[in-house]
């Protein structure tokens, strides 16, 4: 049944490249962003707001569809099938340069069927635990779960979630691995970790703010260079003597094949979008900030999906997680 | 007192002419979406949520809390008309409320959902207003320990939703359990019965399960003595309730409200779990048992408060934790973040206005809601004199396009054919679709928690016995066994007597 | 086999039957782990050993006595048109767009009925699109293409 789909699909895409569409005139209708996790999250969230000014740098109104599953590797598939005409990209996270280690049979491959149209953000991750956790400091933090490896719990979001990977590079920096305790999703896991039934967690600002700031779980160092405009109290994790940094990146993409001056065109509208000051704003009170102009570009992210997926690999290869 | 003056700001922000607007407007597209099988009101809420980023955050919250409330009203009116619960907590609506839908008694079934549903929904606000904060700390208190015994034992009570074959029952509540676990597992990332397919990572969507077991299935057995048969409902007799329903309604709605404000708290299925236990509640206690499955009012009536009540204290989690305990939930955390407002317990007390209004626009969301349903019941059970050839092709497009919608992947609507041939068949057979339905939403969580409580106790299965409040529901659940052999035991002993005469 | 056996309980045994050895033999690739670490094999092959045991059950069950409702005549046409109308919307709504594989789908479906001629269903089919293109694509908004790629549209 799948052959048949994607030979059909071929075939149509034969026959319509034989009329190529003028990227003089692109965009000419609503163009689709793919996200591949539900909405209401991190990605969908950072989606939505660049959409609008994106929408209006093009000319041409955005629709932002979620295609769940698999840990986005069903949208990434989707996407790198569909036809190259810029008229449907992907946003993704992190998790477009972990997927090739995470799963074996993965139907695509994220450097060869994606033309990259630049970073849009970097989100920090927060390490916190449950507010009677003894350790006050991240210091202590580590030497507690060195003591009591056998009884420390660390929660996940779920396999190749942000927080599974930060979990992994954490526990290969303290040099100790813990029991590691899946969820489906940050909500669930946060709301065990707010319960007190798990230890600790690390994950994204976006979902871990609201929390630290009203004294529902202990933070204990955000996992960025610098501190945080908008948790200005809270050490790095450098500060405490750890060395791992890690923050949620998100990036678009087009269809390996998609021209290049539509791709360009889409690269210009994004760094655009992110000059936007209510982009700026919002992106603030989820701390993290829009990135630098040069590296929204399609080549500055090329490279850094390379490096990506090459730093990943032997850290899930030696965690021993694989979805297959 | 603190909470009169609370709820005073709260009117003043609710009671603005546009925020009943779009309280109404929610409300209203939350009917549509829930009438319409397929999609839902999570697809819903995505849609319009970019339309809410010029709204005030308030304005916002209020529309999209309402298309979700809204939601669990239209879902029962699907139920009763055409056998299609919309949301999972509808499932069991369909099972007493299309059966009174067939014998010309569709009127007092949609009455008694709406009136119940809005004196459900009226309790349950209010008990948001007074005991959020204590009421979201008990919710804190159930680890995966306690998830595990509370489905034990709502597996066990639904067992009370067979008015067939005991162990066929149980059959069908396996069968769902075990196409719940069709997708990746969560532990170990092992995809599971999936042939090798990336779109049944994800599992298979309960929207298909319901769509295909319930809808197709109906469908297709209605056509099947399609030259017999003419009507496929009688004469409707009267649209609203007589004395004697309105008599039987009340207890029902009051036990209901209370277990599904309970169970609507906790985040993770407690508001799927609460028409299911109101439901097998109602049957255990009735005097008429055996009227159930066959049209009985309060079976309607129970779920139908419970669910309301549960979608209402479900809130809670969201309001004072940040904690989203539905689909819908978390894309209001979105919309929390897209106003630049922090969602977290922060929220009540940084933001009194927004916390209030929307809880004051709740309760005239129900009222909204009943006074739109209530003249509504007219026109939907003209709904059923459409001949069913024309409905049916009507029912299987909107499913279609409901269902496509959600996630975009074709493979929900493979699921819908291949649950539609099996449901029909096991149909056919005397097999019941409700407790298929309860296993395949049950199933997940009942693995996910029993493995998890395994992991964090270290593999001692004494956790489940060792903390309090999950050991009193294993008693519970252990009482109900007892309870439910005994009658048998009983009538064998009397058997055996007779026969020694 | 007697008359005096339910036929539906034969049937309704050997199907859970089925499921069971089905779903129990793939769970039979994934690893079980123990009762105290249970791996993605563990809970699928005790639902299937349950399923089994509630198959025999039932089988043994149907010695108790003939069955009071026949299981009647099933619509395999209509059944064939309906399943088929399903399966070709999944294969081509991305294809197609949504208006073209919607309509032939209700085609199908309401083709299905004894009562509805090509001619009915045609006015149906194009009739539930219109309707459909209002609710969902014009009123709701549905992020959904009309036309698809496949059409030189």
């Amino acid at each position: 049944m799948k052959r048949i789909l994607a030979t059909l699909a071929s075939v149509a895409a034969l026959g319509l490249s034989a009329f190529p569409a003028g990227a003089q005139n692109y965009p000419e209708r609503a163009i689709s962003i793919v996200v591949p996790f539900s909405a209401g999250g991190p990605t969908d969230t950072v989606t939505r707001l660049i959409a609008e000014p994106m929408a209006k740098s093009l000319g041409a109104e955005i629709v932002v569809q979620n295609v769940t599953g698999a840990g986005g590797t069903v949208a990434a598939g989707q996407v790198a099938k569909a036809e190259p005409d810029g008229y449907t990209i992907l946003m993704h996270h992190i998790g477009m340069s972990t997927a090739p280690t995470l799963y074996k049979n993965l139907p695509y491959k994220p450097l060869e069927d994606f033309a990259a149209i630049g970073l849009v953000t970097e989100v920090p991750m927060t390490i916190i635990g449950r507010k009677d956790l003894a350790p006050a400091t991240l210091q202590e933090l580590i030497d507690y779960v060195k003591t009591n490896k056998d009884k420390v719990t660390y929660a996940n979001a779920g396999i190749g979630a942000a927080s599974h990977l930060c979990g992994m590079l954490f526990m290969e920096a303290v040099g100790t691995q813990v029991t590691t305790v899946p969820y489906k999703g940050t909500g669930p896991a946060l709301t065990d970790l707010v319960g007190g039934q798990v230890d600790f967690m690390c994950d994204q600002t976006t979902n871990t703010t609201g929390q630290i700031k009203s004294g529902q779980v202990k933070a204990y160092a955000v996992t960025t260079g610098e501190r945080l405009a908008s948790l200005p109290d809270l050490p790095t994790t450098k500060e405490g003597g750890l060395d791992m940094q890690v923050s949620v990146w998100h990036a678009l993409y087009a269809p390996a094949g998609t021209p290049e001056d539509v791709v360009k065109k889409l690269s210009t509208a994004l760094q655009s979008a992110l000059k936007d000051q209510k982009v700026i704003d919002r992106f603030a009170e989820l701390g993290t900030t829009p990135v630098a102009q040069d590296r929204a570009t399609p080549a500055a992210h090329t490279e850094m999906l390379a490096s990506q997926i090459k730093l990943w690999k032997p850290i899930i290869e030696a965690a021993g997680v694989a979805a297959q | 007192m603190d909470l009169i003056a609370n709820l005073g700001v709260g009117f003043e922000i609710a009671l603005t002419p546009v925020n009943i607007l779009y309280c109404f407007v929610g409300v209203l597209l939350g009917t549509l979406v829930g009438v319409l099988p397929g999609i839902g009101p999570t697809g819903t809420v995505a849609i319009l949520l970019p339309i809410t980023f010029t709204f005030e955050p308030v304005t916002a919250l209020i529309m999209l809390a309402g298309i979700y409330y809204g939601a669990q009203y239209g879902g029962s009116t699907s139920a009763i008309l055409i056998n299609l619960p919309g949301e999972s907590s509808s499932a069991i609506t369909a099972i007493d409320g299309h059966q009174m839908a067939r014998q010309g008694r569709a009127g007092p079934a949609l009455a008694t959902a709406a009136l119940g549903s809005f004196f459900a929904g009226s309790v349950a606000t209010l008990l948001l207003a007074i005991a959020a904060p204590p009421l979201a700390r008990v919710a804190l208190k159930f680890g995966s320990a306690e998830y595990f015994s509370l489905i034990v034992l709502g597996l066990i009570a639904s067992v009370a939703l067979a008015h067939g074959s005991i162990i066929k029952a149980l059959g069908m509540i396996v069968l769902g359990l075990l196409l719940g676990t069709v997708g990746q597992d969560l532990y170990s990332g092992q995809p599971r019965f999936t042939f090798g397919f990336f779109e049944l990572y994800s599992g298979i969507n309960f929207v298909s399960v319901a769509v295909g077991v319930f809808g197709v299935a109906e469908i297709l057995r209605n056509l099947e003595d399609e030259k017999t048969r003419t009507l496929l409902v009688k004469k409707v007799e009267n649209l609203w309730l007589t004395k004697d329903d309105f008599r039987r309604s009340v207890n029902p709605v009051l036990r209901g409200t209370a277990l599904g404000s309970l169970l609507g708290v906790l985040p993770g299925g407690g508001h799927v779990l609460a028409a299911f236990a109101s439901y097998s509640l109602e049957k255990k206690i009735s005097r008429n048992e055996a009227e159930f499955g066959r049209g009985a009012i309060e079976g309607v009536a129970a779920p139908e408060s419970a669910n309301n009540a549960a979608a209402q204290t479900s809130f809670i989690p969201l309001l004072t934790l940040g904690i989203p305990a539905h689909p819908v939930m978390a894309l209001m955390i979105g919309a929390f973040i897209i106003h630049g407002i922090t969602p977290g317990p922060n929220v009540m007390t940084d933001e009194p206005a927004l916390f209030w209004g929307l809880i004051v626009s709740m309760w005239i969301g129900n009222l909204l809601l009943v006074l739109l349903n209530l003249p509504l019941i007219g026109l939907w059970v003209k709904l059923l004199t459409i001949p069913y050839r024309v409905l049916f092709p009507a029912i299987i497009a909107f499913a279609c396009i409901g269902t496509y919608s959600i996630g975009l992947n074709a493979f929900d609507i493979y699921a819908i054919a291949v649950l539609g041939l099996i449901g029909y068949v096991l149909v056919k057979l005397d097999c019941e679709p409700a407790p298929l339905l309860l296993g395949f939403v049950l199933g997940p969580l009942l693995e996910e928690h029993l493995r998890r409580a395994m992991i964090i106790s270290r593999g001692d299965p004494m956790t489940f016995l060792e903390r309090p409040i999950s050991a009193g529901l294993l008693a519970f659940a252990a009482l109900a066994i007892v309870l439910s052999l005994l009658p048998a035991i009983r009538k064998r002993r009397e058997e055996v007597f007779s026969e020694e005469d | 086999m007697t008359a005096q056996k339910s036929l539906k309980d034969l049937l309704t045994g050997l199907i859970f039957i089925g499921f069971g050895l089905a779903f129990g033999y793939a769970a039979l690739s994934y690893e079980t782990g123990t009762a105290l670490r249970m791996g993605p094999g563990y809970f699928p092959l005790i639902l299937a050993g349950i399923i089994i045991v509630l198959g025999v059950a039932t089988l043994l069950q149907s010695a108790s006595g003939p069955d009071k409702t026949p299981i009647g005549r099933a619509p395999w046409l209509a059944l064939a048109l309906i399943l088929g109308g399903l399966a070709f919307f999944g294969l081509t709504v991305r294809g197609l767009g949504l208006a073209p594989a919607l309509f032939v789908s209700t085609f199908l479906s309401a083709f299905a009925s004894e009562r509805t001629g090509v001619g009915g269903a045609l006015v149906m089919a194009a009739g539930l699109v219109l309707i459909s293109m209002l609710i969902f694509v014009w009123a709701l908004g549905l992020p959904l293409r009309i036309f698809g790629p496949w059409l030189p549209l």
